[in-house]
């Protein structure tokens, strides 16, 4: 009978380390994966830039340096923009690029002609990626993110 | 994905619950050996295992915080684990082994720790890859020629070489050697074409100079492994081989290719051997056969049933209608007496196992040889446990291999333990 007993308690003392050990097994890789994750979304926010196309005279596109995103990155007409644009098509206050839940996204902001993501309008917000093209009047901008797993893919 | 800084400094410092992982893990294979000894009244309890593989994990982690304070976390306790759970399993269904197995284990341990601790062994590893390799293929050839194998029946394979009471098998041996060969050889054929950093779609001129010694050396294992009627060890070398070349080359006509080849390989296989014909038609069919030849598998699936959810407990279900149920069989074993808790805790420890792997072959992007070192010995460790627990539950056509750090063997556990140590040395930053 207490051997009996014995042995009931070894199995439930063992079955409860058998989960014990899977549980903080996950337990530590959710936790590492978080901690990967933070990391990544510190590095998408801080290598994010934008590159203003200009047309050359021979017909091939030229890139400008790309300009640092913000947290907050305006768009207009405007001179209090971030990135002022001279364009009769665009308005004074155009559109935003903001960093949000890990992600860039491009918002139009009510805009007279609207905000293009790869040549479609966008209506409210839209996630941005890596090579994405902007259309705002008639400039074009293309979001540089270099940490995007779908560059790193190719 | 390089290696983010901060965390690693906070593992490095009271590394991440690792150490409680060990602490479980002990009191796992305490209990389970426990009651082990508790349900077999007529043989006095016999505490030599749990005794040697506590020693190990103690010398193990001091040694490895030591000298690898920045390792991956995970590894060790995993392979402890496992292997803890394999003494358990083994004195559970073969006390007789039980003893051997821990002396094993004991020797394992060492390998692990000189692999992970002198970082001479990885240059060793490719500087003398032709030594190397021809000492495993001498060693293979001495294998046709003077095979035994220690169990003694005349029809089984002879694939042990003997010294004294000591076997060993040395394809086992070969494990270590072809993927390190493999992953130099690639990576110098990456390294010397990569002209700027776009690795992967380098190597596309599939030149017949790089790659003809590599398919000789190739053919002459394989004849060798499939005249020994090893089929399952040559099965798993082609599939590295086949991985490791398509992720050299990125080139998706190696999978599919492989996959023809595998596919032929297989037929003519079941044409001409009379063992791969019987195991693929007690595959497809056991039941005509559930008393003779079936016996074994079916004799699995039945343990896998009475298991069911939480299983017989340690000791109390009867696997030992399996025969050679320590070996091959050890998933079937643990399934009856574990139940479906325990398959799921197995299957999860190697998926986890897969996935650090590939996580330390991800952080050495742009050094092709640590690289594929990774890779190839991951899927060498995780690929053969995915082989035979698809064979003991009549997925796959059984192929005879163990399952890695369980299953009674002492040659299997000291290479997967050195492939762990190598693992460690990679995943923490090897120069």
């Amino acid at each position: 009978m207490s051997a009996e007993l014995a042995l009931l308690v070894l199995r439930l003392l063992a079955g409860l380390s058998l989960a014990g050990f899977l549980l903080l097994l996950f337990f530590i890789i959710w936790r590492s994966l978080k901690a990967s994750e933070r990391q990544l979304r510190l590095a998408r926010a801080a290598e994010a830039r934008l590159a203003r196309e200009r047309p050359a005279r021979d017909g091939t596109k030229e890139y400008s340096e790309g300009i640092a995103l913000q947290q907050l990155t305006t768009i207009g007409r405007s001179a209090n923009n971030f990135i002022v644009v001279s364009d009769d098509f665009a308005s004074d206050e155009h559109a935003r690029i903001i960093f949000e839940q890990g992600q860039w996204w491009l918002e139009d902001r009510a805009s007279q002609n609207g905000t293009r993501l790869n040549r479609e309008n966008i209506q409210g917000k839209a996630i941005l990626k890596d090579g994405d093209e902007i259309g705002i009047g008639q400039d074009r901008f293309i979001v540089q993110l270099p940490l995007d797993l779908a560059r790193h893919e190719q | 994905m390089n290696a983010p800084p901060e965390p690693q400094s906070r593992w490095s410092r009271h590394d991440g619950g690792a150490s409680l992982l060990l602490v479980l893990a002990a009191v796992f294979v305490f209990a389970g050996m426990a009651a082990v000894n508790l349900s077999r009244p007529t043989r006095p309890s016999d505490w030599l295992g749990f005794l040697v593989w506590f020693a190990c994990m103690l010398v193990g982690s001091l040694v490895l915080n030591r000298f690898l304070p920045r390792r991956d976390p995970l590894l060790f306790p995993l392979a402890m684990f496992l292997s803890g759970w394999g003494l358990v399993a083994i004195e559970r269904l073969a006390p007789a082994f039980a003893d051997r197995q821990a002396l094993w284990l004991a020797i394992s341990l060492i390998a692990m720790l000189i692999a992970a601790a002198f970082p001479e062994a990885l240059r060793w590893l490719r500087a003398y890859r032709y030594l190397l390799l021809a000492l495993a293929l001498v060693l293979l050839l001495a294998t046709i020629a003077l095979g035994r194998n220690p169990s003694g029946f005349p029809l089984a394979p002879r694939l042990w070489l003997g010294i004294g009471a000591i076997f060993f098998q040395p394809s086992e041996l070969m494990k270590i050697i072809l993927v390190a060969f493999l992953a130099s050889y690639l990576g110098e054929g990456i390294a010397s074409r990569r002209g700027d950093g776009s690795g992967s779609s380098a190597f596309q001129a599939m030149s017949p100079r790089l790659l003809g010694p590599m398919l000789t050396m190739w053919l002459l294992c394989m004849v060798i492994l499939v005249w020994q009627r090893d089929l399952g060890t040559a099965m798993l070398f082609f599939v590295v081989f086949a991985l490791l070349l398509y992720l050299a080359s990125g080139d998706m006509r190696i999978l599919v290719g492989g996959a023809v080849l595998v596919l032929v390989a297989g037929i003519a296989a079941y044409r001409l051997f009379d063992v791969v014909q019987l195991r693929v038609d007690i595959w497809l069919n056991p039941w005509p056969e559930a008393a003779d030849r079936a016996y074994q598998i079916v004799q699995s699936l039945m343990a896998f049933g009475a298991g069911g959810i939480f299983g017989a407990g340690p000791g109390l279900g009867s696997p030992t209608y399996i025969p050679v149920a320590h070996s091959d069989f050890v998933f079937a074993a643990v399934a009856e007496e574990w139940g479906l808790l325990g398959v799921v805790a197995i299957l999860s420890c190697f998926g986890v196992l897969a996935w650090r792997g590939l996580t330390i072959a991800l952080t050495h992007g742009g050094r092709p040889f640590y690289k594929l070192l990774a890779v190839g010995l991951t899927m060498m460790l995780v690929l053969q446990a995915i082989m035979i627990m698809a064979g003991v539950i009549k997925l796959l056509p059984l192929t005879g291999v163990t399952l890695p750090f369980i299953s009674y063997g002492g040659s299997s556990l000291l290479i997967c333990y050195t492939m762990t140590g190598i693992l460690l040395r990679l995943s923490s930053g090897a120069r």
